[in-house]
């Protein structure tokens, strides 16, 4: 495990955007054999309720620059303040360049701001943040905007039941400042590295690219569920064993990192994976479930690298939070906690991503990009 | 935990209103899906620090076998 603390860096405040569509289990009875039994048992033992999810014209950049225009509209902060950009994802607009030079260009960043990538997905938010802390904590930078998301619903196909119950779609912004005053943030991260196949998405890229061959491929489980190349898979009961082992003792080893004891903490916010899962680390984990929040799933679904942060965002807004603990774990197999003191943080909640109505469509974005290349 | 005690948790990790019996074949319980295999693997796990894979319950084929696994 690399633990690491740093002092003198804050989050100054945090904002997540939603696509505006969003679907609802109920309406998904087809998928229970009719059964409203069925319906109502998945529900309770999952948790599954509301999934919002992307339309084909959103990707997680327009998401991420909506949380980013938002969240400096409200704290009054000037895009020539920012002088660094790290976005975290792994669903890409373009397989280049990095979604951290596009948000750049649209926010209108300065270009002494560096801005880069890091592919993460549900371990993301804090590998992000334990990124931007070193940065800042290091001098190099004196702030850092974080943007993180992905499009795990939109990208699933939504009779796949394996997985699509459990994704939804979003973004966040979050801004980190160098503080004078002495706050401690402490971080836990880790990797194995052995287990990268467990959660996979295996065509598209240069080992197998998506080319005549690949690109009609369907395979079928035992249950039914189709996969398609554009989809990614996972071993479900593999990935389900890794977090039982990993995840209470991580949020363990966060709150002792940073010399808190259980009692100290106002929230425990953990990845949500789904309903199941995150009752299952809590009550491993020994920590309070009052404090420990399992029903954000059942509100927006798991965002994948922004899920942890939908924690936070959910929070009422006028509720008094210093100590919290962020627990991630995911693809990879990958894990980070951090321990962080989030007092006088702005918390902007959510908000709905609206399109401009006047956004070009997949046959536009075609032809502006032959005219690119045909130099016109 | 006792054996008896075992079939109520049992009941309450598949979520089954229905008798639960050690005899009961799981391919005939209506609740033995990936849901309920899920659910099982969670109560081994925390209750009785047994872990489990898909391949345990490939070969599990009634409730005794889960009951074997806890160490019941």
């Amino acid at each position: 495990m690399s633990i690491s603390t740093f002092r003198h860096v804050r989050i100054a405040g945090i904002k997540t955007s939603l696509p505006e569509h969003y679907i609802n289990i109920d309406d998904e009875l087809e998928y229970f054999a009719g059964s409203t039994k069925k319906l109502a048992r998945a529900k309770k033992m999952m948790g599954y309720g509301r999934r919002y999810i992307a339309d084909e014209n959103t990707t997680v950049t327009d998401l991420a620059v909506d949380a980013a225009q938002k969240l400096m509209t409200e704290m009054g902060l000037s895009a020539d303040e920012i002088e660094l950009l790290i976005f975290v994802n792994q669903k890409p607009d373009y397989p280049e360049p990095s979604d951290a030079c596009i948000a750049h260009g649209v926010l209108h960043l300065k270009k002494s701001c560096a801005a880069l990538n890091l592919n993460l997905g549900c371990s993301g938010y804090v590998h992000g943040l334990w990124t931007a802390h070193a940065m800042i904590s290091s001098g190099a930078v004196r702030n850092c905007l974080l943007l993180a998301g992905d499009l795990c619903g939109r990208t699933t196909d939504q009779t796949n039941r394996k997985l699509a119950p459990v994704f939804g779609d979003s973004a966040s912004a979050t801004f980190l400042v160098r503080s004078d005053e002495d706050r401690q943030a402490s971080f836990v991260l880790g990797c194995d590295g052995s287990s990268w196949d467990r959660i996979i998405h295996p065509v598209g890229g240069t080992r197998i690219p998506l080319d005549e061959e690949t690109v009609n491929l369907v395979f079928k489980d035992a249950s039914g569920n189709k996969w398609t190349p554009q989809q990614g898979m996972m071993k479900g009961e593999d990935v389900f064993n890794f977090t039982m082992a990993v995840a209470p003792a991580l949020i363990k080893e966060t709150v002792h990192a940073a010399g808190w004891t259980v009692d100290d903490v106002d929230l425990f916010a953990i990845h949500q994976a789904n309903k199941q899962i995150v009752e299952n680390i809590i009550e491993k984990a020994g920590i309070p479930a009052d404090k420990s929040p399992a029903d954000v799933f059942s509100k927006y679904a798991n965002h994948s690298t922004n899920s942890v942060l939908t924690v936070l965002c959910d929070q009422p807004a006028d509720a008094v939070l210093r100590k919290i603990i962020f627990s991630t774990f995911g693809i990879g197999l990958s894990w980070a906690g951090a321990a962080l003191d989030v007092s006088g943080m702005y918390n902007g909640g959510f908000s709905t991503y609206m399109p401009p109505t006047d956004k070009l469509s997949r046959a536009d974005r075609l032809a502006h990009w032959a005219k690119h290349f045909k130099g016109e | 935990m006792t054996r008896e005690e075992f079939l109520i948790e049992m009941l309450d990790v598949l979520q089954r209103e229905d008798e639960l019996t050690f005899d009961m074949e799981l391919q005939d319980l209506d609740e033995w899906d990936s849901l309920a295999v899920m659910a099982t693997m969670a109560f081994l796990d925390k209750q009785f620090g047994v872990k489990t894979t898909l391949r345990d319950y490939e070969i599990m084929k009634t409730v005794e076998d889960i009951a074997a696994k806890a160490g019941l």
